[in-house]
């Protein structure tokens, strides 16, 4: 019974100390163009992204409801979601990985580059993504990330059909910002 | 002769034209659809927490009208019961708002956020 107890003290300490490193936000911006230079922009925006990032080690988790990317033009944004994205099937895009070198206590205003590891899930596809660049930075005690990277729709099982393929890109620039607060 | 060039160039003129109108259609307007759905923010989420698959299909990309207490205000969102998140349409305003009232509020389910079991909603506006 003691035993018991002394564990679930340790169990409840433990969730305790995890709970105050988070960081997150619902509300992150992810945006990714796969636009051709004089042909009508391939973009699009979602302003609803959640990320958390346990500042105790580095890691990083990031969440995307893929309905939430919102076009400029309409149709674009009916045929990403039926015909490229199928996010009927796949609402979820998400990003495990981890910060290398991350040291919340040398977190300042200035912006710092560090490089980031882990795996991207899209169209139930992933993709590891390798020593990425991004800039972290903490500006009264919200801590800003930012970064852009560069995926091809081929790894994620996406065809592009012949009628459209000049319109679009192969390669997907992606790009997101967000603002942690603590948790 | 010269009726046949007219009646060509006028198929011509309403094919590019109700092409034009396809290619350049109007985004879906939440505020004046009918919602298919009116729930409460706790039954929702309980249905997501049971099964979200189930729940993804039946809701995914419907609008629907949620009514609960607001836990959190951001200027552009508005958290009802710690569980239903909802980024609100452009024009609309949460500096009157204040936390514990009560609200319901129309959108477009785009999901659930299994990180932080949200079930979030967009282009949202405030029905009272």
């Amino acid at each position: 019974m003691k035993k018991t107890f002394a564990l679930l003290a340790m169990v409840l300490i433990g969730t305790t100390a995890i709970a105050q490193n988070k960081y997150f936000t619902k509300t992150g911006l992810t945006t990714f163009e796969a636009s051709v230079p004089s042909f009508e922009e391939v973009k699009a925006k979602n302003e609803s992204t959640t990320a958390i990032l346990n500042t105790a080690n580095g890691e990083f988790a990031a969440l995307v409801l893929v309905k939430g990317f919102r076009f400029k033009n309409a149709l674009m944004e009916e045929h990403f979601n039926e015909n490229y994205a199928d996010s009927d099937d796949f609402p979820k895009a998400t990003f495990k990985g981890t910060i290398s070198d991350f040291d919340s206590s040398k977190l300042g205003e200035t912006a710092t580059k560090h490089s980031f590891t882990g795996k991207l899930t899209f169209h139930g596809e992933t993709k590891t993504l390798t020593n990425q660049e991004l800039s972290i930075a903490m500006v009264d005690g919200v801590i800003n990330i930012s970064g852009t990277f560069t995926v091809e729709v081929s790894d994620f099982a996406i065809e592009i059909p012949k009628v459209v393929s000049n319109k679009l890109s192969k390669s997907v620039n992606v790009s997101f910002d967000f603002k942690l607060n603590k948790k | 002769m010269k009726k046949k060039y007219w009646i060509i160039l006028l198929i011509v003129i309403l094919g590019a034209y109700f092409g034009y109108s396809y290619i350049y259609q109007d985004h879906r307007d939440i505020e004046t659809e009918k919602p298919e759905f009116v729930v409460t923010s706790d039954a929702i989420n309980k249905e997501f927490q049971d099964n979200s698959t189930t729940a993804e299909t039946k809701y995914l990309n419907k609008t629907m009208e949620v009514s609960g207490a607001i836990t959190e205000i951001t200027k552009t969102d508005i958290t009802l019961n710690n569980t239903i998140f909802c980024n609100l349409s452009e024009g609309y305003e949460t500096t009157n708002l204040r936390i514990n009232d009560n609200l319901t509020i129309k959108g477009r389910c785009i999901g659930y956020d299994d990180l932080l079991e949200l079930v979030k909603l967009d282009q949202c506006s405030i029905k009272n």
